[in-house]
C-alpha cells in the first residue's frame, strides 16, 4: 500500500511540481526573517523610491522595504491557510468518525449540522465577524474552520462506514479489541489519504480566503499581508510602480495558490477511489 | 416518493437562513459598551449627535426576533449614514449589475466549459487535449485577485484598449445602442477575469466525470448501434458527465462570491462587492450587514434552487435518498 502510493505521487508531474514548489515556498517562509534585509515595520526609508541595491523592490509609500514586506506578509498568509486547515481537519475528522462509530442520534445531529453550514456562504459570516468584533486573524482562521470542517467530516463519516464493515475491523472485535483500540489503531491509520486531500483543499480555500479578505480591507491595515500590498499599490496605479510594488505579491500569492492547487488536485486524483482511472 | 424530493432538503437551508438572519440581528447586539461611537471613531464620516442617537436606538431598541424578521420582509433594513441613503435603496441600485457580471460569467464559463470538458474527454490522450487540461490545472491554480490585477495593468492601463473602472461612462448623453455598448467595454474586464476563474473548474469536472462515463457499456451500445459521433457524445453520455458539475457547484460557491466580490473592488464596478467594499472601508456597520445578510439568503437560495436541478437530471437521487 505504501509502495503504491508513493510510486503513483512520484509519477504524476502536479504532484511533483507542487511538492517542489511547496518545499521551496515553505522554506521562504520559515527563513523569511533571516533573508529579508530590513524590518518590515522601519518607516525609515524614502517613500516610493525604485527598486536599488539596498532595496530590491524599493520602497512603498509608507517608507517600507517592499521585499521585506513581502516575505513576512506571505508567512501571515500561510499560517493562517495552514492554521484553519489543521484546525478543520481535526475537527472534521473527530466529527466524522465519531458519527460513523457511534451511529444513531449522534450521527443524525452532525450531519443535519454539517448541511446547514454547508448552505451557509463562509466568506459572509467571516465579514459580519471581522467587521464587528475585529477580531485577531487567529481568531479568524478559527472561525473559518468551524465554517469548513462538514465537507471533510462527511468524506470521513462515508469512508469510515465501509472500513467499519471490513472483515479485519470484525475480527478485531471478536478478538475483544476495545473500540477506542479499534478507531486509533485501524480506523485512523486507514482512513490516512483522506485527511491529505481535505488539510490540502482547506489550506487552499483558507488562503485564497485570507488574502481576499486583507485585500477588501477587513484585517488590521497594519498587518503585512500580500492582499493588503496588493489593495494598497494599485491606489498608485498612475505611478510606474507596476514591476516592482503591485506584481511581485501578485505573483506571489498566484504561486502560493497554485502550488497548494497542485497538490490538492493531486492527491485527490491519486486516492480518491471514485476518480480511479479518471485521468 | 416523489413529494419528498422536493421537501427533504429544505428544513436545513430555511434553518440555515434563520441562523443568518439570528446571527445578524444577535452579533451586534453583543459588542460591548459604547459600541456605536467605538465603530465610528475609526470611521471617516463624521455623524452629528443626532445621527448618532439614531444609529444607538437603532441598535439598543428593544425589539424582538419577531419584529426584526418583519422589518426584514418589508425592506425595513435600517439606514446608512455613509451614503445617506436606505440600505434597500443602495442594495437594489447595486444588485443588477452584480447579476449581469455574475450571471454572464457563470452562463459562459459553464455552456462552453461543459462542451470543451465533453470534447477533451472524447480525444482524451491527444497533445491538444493534454496541453488544454496542463493550462486549465495551472489556471485553476491561479486566484482572481492575480488574474484581475494582470488584465487590469495589461488590458485597461497598459494597452488602453477598455476601460479601467465603474459600469458605464458617467454623464454620457448616448444613444441606447451607443450606451450598451459602453456598458460591454466596461463589463469585458471583469467577465474576462470571473471567467477564467470558473471555466478551468467547469472544464475538469465535467472532463474527469465524462472520461468515466465513456467506459459504460451503454456507451458502446449506442456507439455499435452506429449512431453519429455528436450523438453518442451528447444525447448519450454528456447528460451523464452534467452531474457534478451541478453537485460541486454548491461547495465551490463559496470560493466564487469570494472572488466575485474581489473582482468588482478591482474594477471598481457598481455591484454589491464594490458596495460591501466601501462599506467596509467607511466603516458602516449597518449596511455591510444588510449586504452580508441580503447575499447569504440569495446563495442560499441559489443552492436550494441547484437541489432541485440536481434530482431533475438525475431521478436517481431522490429515490436513493
Amino acid at each position: 500500500m505504501q509502495r503504491r502510493i508513493h510510486h503513483a505521487l512520484g509519477g504524476d508531474p502536479w504532484f511533483v511540481t507542487g511538492a517542489g514548489l511547496g518545499v521551496f515556498l515553505l522554506l521562504l517562509v520559515l527563513l523569511g526573517p533571516c533573508l529579508a534585509p530590513h524590518e518590515p515595520y522601519d518607516m525609515s526609508f524614502i517613500p516610493l523610491s525604485p527598486p536599488s541595491a539596498g532595496h530590491w523592490l524599493g520602497v512603498n509609500d509608507g517608507g517600507m522595504d517592499i521585499f521585506s514586506e513581502l516575505l513576512y506578509g506571505m508567512r501571515n498568509t500561510v499560517e493562517f491557510g495552514l492554521a484553519a486547515g489543521l484546525v478543520s481537519l481535526v475537527l472534521g475528522v473527530v466529527i466524522g468518525l465519531a458519527a460513523a462509530w457511534f451511529g444513531g442520534v449522534l450521527d443524525h445531529v452532525t450531519m443535519r449540522l454539517a448541511d446547514i453550514l454547508l448552505a451557509i456562504p463562509a466568506v459572509m459570516i467571516l465579514i459580519l465577524i471581522a467587521a464587528l468584533f475585529r477580531p485577531s486573524p487567529l481568531a479568524l482562521a478559527l472561525t473559518l474552520s468551524i465554517m469548513l470542517w462538514p465537507t471533510t467530516a462527511k468524506g470521513i463519516r462515508a469512508q469510515a462506514l465501509v472500513v467499519k464493515n471490513r472483515l479485519h475491523i470484525h475480527a478485531a472485535g471478536q478478538m475483544g479489541a476495545s473500540g477506542a483500540y479499534i478507531i486509533v489503531r485501524h480506523l485512523l491509520p486507514e482512513l490516512f489519504p483522506l485527511y491529505l486531500i481535505g488539510f490540502a483543499a482547506k489550506a487552499r480555500m483558507a488562503m485564497f480566503m485570507e488574502a481576499s479578505l486583507a485585500f477588501l480591507g477587513l484585517f488590521d491595515p497594519s498587518r503585512k499581508s500580500l492582499g493588503i500590498m496588493i489593495s494598497y499599490a494599485l491606489k498608485y496605479y498612475y505611478l510606474d510602480i507596476w514591476w516592482n510594488w503591485l506584481l511581485p505579491p501578485v505573483f506571489l500569492l498566484s504561486l502560493l495558490i497554485m502550488t497548494v492547487t497542485f497538490l490538492a488536485i493531486s492527491l485527490e486524483k491519486v486516492f480518491d477511489p471514485r476518480l480511479k482511472g479518471a485521468v | 416518493m416523489r413529494r419528498g424530493r422536493y421537501i427533504k432538503p429544505l428544513p436545513a437551508f430555511v434553518l440555515a437562513g434563520l441562523i443568518m438572519v439570528y446571527a445578524s440581528y444577535r452579533l451586534p447586539r453583543l459588542l460591548p459598551g459604547d459600541f456605536v461611537s467605538a465603530l465610528y471613531a475609526s470611521s471617516p464620516v463624521t455623524l452629528t449627535a443626532d445621527q448618532e442617537a439614531q444609529i444607538r436606538a437603532y441598535y439598543t431598541r428593544g425589539e424582538g426576533f419577531s419584529r426584526y424578521l418583519l422589518n426584514l420582509f418589508t425592506l425595513k433594513w435600517g439606514y446608512s449614514y455613509t451614503f445617506l441613503a436606505p440600505i434597500s435603496a443602495l442594495i437594489l441600485e447595486a444588485l443588477p449589475w452584480s447579476l449581469l457580471l455574475m450571471g454572464g460569467a457563470h452562463v459562459i464559463s459553464m455552456l462552453f466549459g461543459f462542451i470543451a470538458g465533453v470534447e477533451a474527454a472524447w480525444r482524451r490522450g491527444g497533445y491538444v487535449e493534454r496541453a488544454g487540461v496542463g493550462c486549465m490545472t495551472v489556471l485553476e491554480g491561479i486566484p482572481e485577485i492575480g488574474t484581475g490585477v494582470i488584465l487590469l495593468v495589461v488590458f485597461a492601463l497598459s494597452l488602453g484598449w477598455f476601460p479601467a473602472s465603474g459600469a458605464e461612462t458617467a454623464y454620457a448623453a448616448f444613444s441606447p445602442l451607443a450606451r450598451v455598448w459602453d456598458a460591454a467595454k466596461h463589463l469585458a474586464l471583469p467577465l474576462a477575469t470571473l471567467v477564467l476563474a470558473y471555466f478551468p473548474g467547469n472544464f475538469l469536472l465535467t472532463r474527469g466525470s465524462m472520461v468515466m462515463v465513456l467506459r459504460e457499456q451503454f456507451v458502446e451500445t449506442a456507439r455499435a448501434k452506429g449512431l453519429h459521433p455528436a450523438r453518442v457524445r451528447y444525447a448519450h453520455a454528456a447528460r451523464n458527465a452534467l452531474l457534478p458539475m451541478v453537485t460541486r457547484f454548491g461547495l465551490r460557491i463559496a470560493f466564487m462570491v469570494t472572488g466575485a466580490l474581489v473582482v468588482e473592488t478591482i474594477y471598481a464596478y457598481p455591484g454589491l462587492g464594490t458596495l460591501l467594499f466601501n462599506a467596509i472601508s467607511m466603516r458602516d456597520v449597518p449596511l455591510i450587514q444588510g449586504i452580508v445578510l441580503f447575499s447569504s439568503l440569495m446563495v442560499l437560495f441559489v443552492n436550494l434552487a441547484l437541489e432541485y436541478v440536481y434530482g431533475w437530471i438525475d431521478p436517481r437521487v431522490g429515490y436513493a435518498a
